[in-house]
């Protein structure tokens, strides 16, 4: 506490500094006034009683200095000494600060905006409280590949959770749900359990949660609304909790608003809790049960490990109730909430994040190295200021003070450029990418780039901190410390080694971009044009109104000028969304069942007569469906090639019959075999699929379309046109049309967004390589002027000089480049799981990427260089 | 012979210089240093500049307090006075002093014999 006093009246004094040396200055004056005074009653002259209370007092000077020391705070008095010397010196060279800030700017403002990205995916906790000790656990097979358990062994399993201190679980899928009173609104309801907002640990901003006695079947209809759709639509009115809503024409009461920053554990968007009403008596009639999302909370302290031997017993109670072969293929997982958000996009988050530390490195020792080539002009200044007295922990601090003060302006430089980079990232970002909406430069993420510019300024600044002025250059002799020229040629080979690995790195992924695009689909996608058309429940409320909706829409469609082609199905290839069993489920006449295992999943749709042909997927054998198939009394299928052959090998299936999805009934005849198409999206691979008629089948509603259309015309102007058509019909449809080709194209927008970003970085890399080279070419030719004066007068051709330059960059290039090359062959394997159809370690890939590399460096030291042909041996030698 | 002057012991200063403002209430730099000479009868060899940097610590860790006033002979100058805390610590340093002054005094006094 005193010492905090002490403190605070010091940096006051730093601050009042003048009027405190005026004070002090009229204190001691009346103290020697007073003195004189004394001494002139005691009866000396005035004269002599000055004198003798100045001696008396003592140094009047040394005083003052000794109060002035008490009052500041030393160390930031010279540091502000500092800083303004620093400032003076980067202003009296413009060209080398201007370099410095600019190429600072560019490598922090990268990592910044990759860190404000990554930091969401990666670190910064999730909205619920102790997030470590949520988790995802349950089952996970095939088919089915986040966790999940069956509601009969949930029941169980809920009453005695084990390591969890509570478990909760929630229905899985996307549950529309309309409010069907005045200005109707399609929604996203979850249905969950009561206890799913304690086990997250999240309180509703308003009202309450759901009560044990609303979460049973039958039980009031309630619902906890998201805060979004509190604010919309009630006008964050604290009334909304009297309120009764008409929820797919159920009255329901509106009993808690969450929080603002509230999500869901899977990320869906969620407008609406609604109890999930788990029928207990029914779930254990019809064992298994039904599939559910289940989440946890560990207890403090408890282990994955303990979690899954405590699910090991409902894992086999889920198994005996399950048809045999999935047994196999069924494990226990427990995930942490954050791993089973970002799944995927974590190795991707971890790669460029890497790299774009990589670009940081690169900028760092290029102002490293422009610095100690500075320093060698600068050896003299700093000898002066040594022989006046500076110590060499002045010298130190004088040379981190200008790193860091460089490194502040960059990182203030480089918020900026944070700021546009991550704008580009958005726009420029595909679905998917957990968080990036939410992502911005806030507070946490300036910190951080706080912190990388000072460690920065630690990393490029200590390198000139530790030269040593040396007393020779006082007197004009050059000293030329091969230490320093050790240094800035490692730092030259440094840049050069990260440089190529990411240049290694974003060549492999360019090249499985391009095989992506370039990957056959199976099907033609010119000149095609989809809608996904989705019917609200509320206004198409049963299978005939459905019904009535699409074949009116085909007729209005057909009509349209330019058509050749129009289908209807439910699903749309080559996204991996289709409809899928298991192969185990699909039985051919004739033909044994399967005995073990599921035989993998295999995609179906429902079709219209004209799908093949909007899409021209050849049929191999066979015939396509005709409308005559679209009879309730017609069973016709038709199967992919690979569906066929692994059903009935070489023989002609055309006309065999089989059963699906283990039903006694009926038996479909085969009519045909179509060509593969990929359908698991672009790189997965694809499963084999079967196609059944779309058609009034009174199981399945058809409330979701996807309309084809193949045209002649040009496919925007169509997708317009089927805009207006729909919405002639029924102009509150919300209507998704593009075309075929925008469609596929997406599907490769991921591993686009990672190959453009990575190709960014390492052509920043490159050009930084190039300025950092040009600058210390540029340096060192004017360093050896000398030197290459004295070789020229002695016989040396210009362009044996300019070789020898040359060769002293190269040669650490070179090694810089072999550097780089084993760096590459260990970093590129952990792109593996990112590539398409690419080898990991592709020679040609390397070579090109070594050749551009060297081809930016020969270049960079070839300009600067030639100024060291044109030295005149004379002017060179009188230089002195 | 002449009484040798001593130095003033390190630290002893601060509470000479608060003993000082106890005994005589408010009192400027000159005062204090007049005071002191004249206590100890000249045998502290007191460079009166000195004072001003204790006086200033002293007032930073809040013990004295200073204001601007007049003098006897119509002078400006500053007035130290003894806060409430500085009282404190006198009293802790004195016993502090007395203490050491004690044990000190027994150490030699044991030598002597």
């Amino acid at each position: 506490m005193k010492r905090l006093r002490v403190f605070a009246s010091r940096l006051l004094g730093l601050f009042r500094k003048r009027r405190l040396d005026e004070n002090l200055d009229a204190e001691l004056r009346a103290h020697l006034q007073l003195l004189t005074d004394e001494n002139i009653r005691r009866g000396m002259s005035p004269a002599e009683a000055r004198h003798a209370a100045q001696r008396e007092f003592g140094g009047v000077e040394q005083t003052k200095e000794a109060c002035r020391d008490q009052r500041g705070v030393l160390l930031i008095d010279s540091l502000i000494q500092d800083l303004r010397f620093a400032l003076r010196i980067l202003s009296k060279s413009p060209a080398f600060t201007t370099v410095a800030i600019l190429t600072l700017a560019l490598g922090i403002g990268a990592t910044t905006a990759v860190f404000s990205v990554v930091d969401r995916i990666l670190f910064r906790s999730l909205p619920y409280s102790h997030d470590e000790r949520l988790v995802a656990f349950g089952l996970t097979a095939p088919i089915e590949k986040e966790e999940f358990m069956l509601g009969a062994s949930y029941i169980d399993f809920r009453k005695s959770p084990g390591p969890f201190e509570e478990v909760t679980s929630m229905m899985p899928g996307d549950a529309k749900c309309d409010i069907t009173e005045e200005s109707p609104v399609r929604l996203w309801c979850a249905h969950v359990e009561y206890t799913f907002l304690s086990t997250l640990a999240v309180q509703p901003v308003l009202g309450r949660n759901f009560t044990p006695e609303e979460d049973r079947p039958n039980g009031p209809r309630v619902a906890v609304i998201s805060f979004a759709l509190w604010k919309s639509r009630f006008g964050g009115d604290p009334g909304v909790l009297r309120k009764t809503i008409s929820l797919d024409g159920k009255a329901t009461r509106v009993v808690g608003v969450l929080p603002a920053n509230f999500e869901m554990p899977t990320l869906t968007p969620t407008d609406m809790l609604v109890p999930e009403a788990l029928d207990e008596e029914q779930q254990r009639r019809s064992a298994p049960g039904a599939v559910l999302r289940t989440f946890g909370r560990m207890k403090p302290g408890a282990s994955v490990a303990e979690a899954i031997v405590g699910l090991q017993p409902f894992l086999e109670q889920s198994l005996q109730g399950a048809p045999a072969e999935f047994r196999k293929e069924i494990h226990l997982s427990v995930s942490t909430i954050r791993d089973r958000q970002v799944r995927d996009a974590r190795l991707a988050s971890w790669i460029l994040l890497g790299s774009v530390f990589a670009v940081l490195l690169v900028a760092c020792t290029n102002v490293a190295s422009l610095q100690l080539a500075r320093a060698t002009g600068r050896q003299r200044e700093l000898a002066v200021r040594a022989a006046l007295g500076a110590s060499r922990g002045r010298l130190v601090r004088q040379a981190l003070v200008e790193s860091t003060l460089l490194s502040l302006l960059g990182g203030a430089a480089g918020c900026w450029v944070a700021h546009l980079l991550l704008r580009l990232f958005v726009s420029i970002a595909p679905q998917g990418i957990p968080r990036l909406q939410q992502a911005s430069v806030d507070l946490r993420v300036v910190g951080f780039t706080l912190a990388i510019s000072m460690v920065s300024a630690m990393v490029f600044g200590l390198a000139s901190a530790l030269s040593n002025p040396s007393p020779g250059s006082l007197i004009g002799k050059e000293v030329r410390t091969t230490m320093r020229t050790v240094l800035r040629q490692t730092l030259v080979a440094a840049q050069i080694a990260v440089s190529l690995v990411l240049l290694a790195c974003a060549g492999l992924l360019l090249r499985s971009l391009w095989n992506l695009q370039r990957a056959p689909t199976g099907m033609d996608t010119e000149k095609v044009v989809t809608a996904t058309i989705s019917l609200a429940d509320y206004r198409y409320t049963g299978l005939p109104q459905q019904i009535a909706f699409f074949s009116q829409l085909q007729a209005r469609l057909k009509a349209l000028p330019g058509v050749t082609a129009l289908a209807i199905s439910d699903t749309l290839p080559p996204a991996g969304q289709m409809r899928s069993t298991i192969l185990a489920a699909v039985e051919a006449e004739g033909h044994a069942p399967m005995a073990q295992g599921t035989g993998g999943s295999v995609a179906w749709r429902a079709v219209t007569p004209g799908y093949f042909s909007s899409l021209a997927i050849p049929i191999l054998r066979g015939r396509s469906f005709d409308e005559q198939d679209s009879l309730p009394s017609e069973n016709p299928i038709i199967l992919s090639e690979t569906l066929a052959r692994e059903l009935f090998g070489n023989e002609d299936p055309v006309g065999r019959r089989l059963r699906l999805f283990r039903q006694p009934a009926p038996w479909r005849i085969i009519v045909g075999v179509a060509r593969d198409v990929r359908n698991n999206g672009m790189v997965a691979s694809s499963d084999p699929e079967f196609y059944l008629p779309w058609k009034n089948d009174p199981v399945e509603s058809l409330s979701t379309g996807q309309v084809i259309l193949r045209t002649r015309m040009d496919p925007s102007v169509v997708a317009a046109w089927m805009r207006s058509e729909s919405s002639a019909l029924d102009p509150t449809l919300p209507i998704k049309s593009e075309t075929m080709t925008e469609r596929v194209g997406k599907l490769a927008e991921r591993p686009r967004f990672n190959a453009m970003l990575l190709t960014l970085f390492a052509c920043m890399g490159v050009a930084l390589v190039a300025i950092g080279i040009y600058g210390v070419v540029a340096f060192l030719v004017a360093q050896q002027t000398r030197e290459i004066g004295v070789r020229m007068a002695l016989g040396a051709s210009p362009r044996s000089v300019l070789r020898m330059v040359l060769w002293n960059v190269t040669r650490w290039a070179i090694a810089g480049a072999a550097l780089g090359l084993l760096g590459a062959w260990f970093c590129t394997r952990l792109l593996q799981s990112l590539l398409f159809e690419v080898r990991v370690h592709d020679p040609m890939l390397l070579v090109f990427a070594l050749v551009l590399l060297l081809g930016v460096t020969v270049l960079a030291a070839w300009i600067p260089a030639r100024r060291a042909m044109r030295v005149d041996p004379m002017i060179a030698l009188r230089y002195e | 012979m002449t009484p040798q002057r001593g130095e003033v012991l390190q630290g002893t200063l601060d509470l000479i210089v608060l003993k000082t403002l106890d005994a005589m209430g408010p009192l400027h730099g000159y005062g204090i240093a007049q005071r002191i000479q004249q206590v100890s009868e000249d045998l502290l060899k007191l460079n009166q500049g000195t004072l001003y940097p204790a006086l200033l610590r002293l007032e930073q860790r809040g013990w004295i307090s200073s204001k601007w006033g007049v003098s006897d002979n119509n002078r400006k100058a500053k007035y130290y006075s003894l806060t409430r805390s500085g009282r404190k610590q006198l009293t802790s340093e004195a016993a502090n002093w007395e203490r050491m002054a004690a044990v000190i005094a027994r150490l030699l006094a044991a030598e002597g014999v």
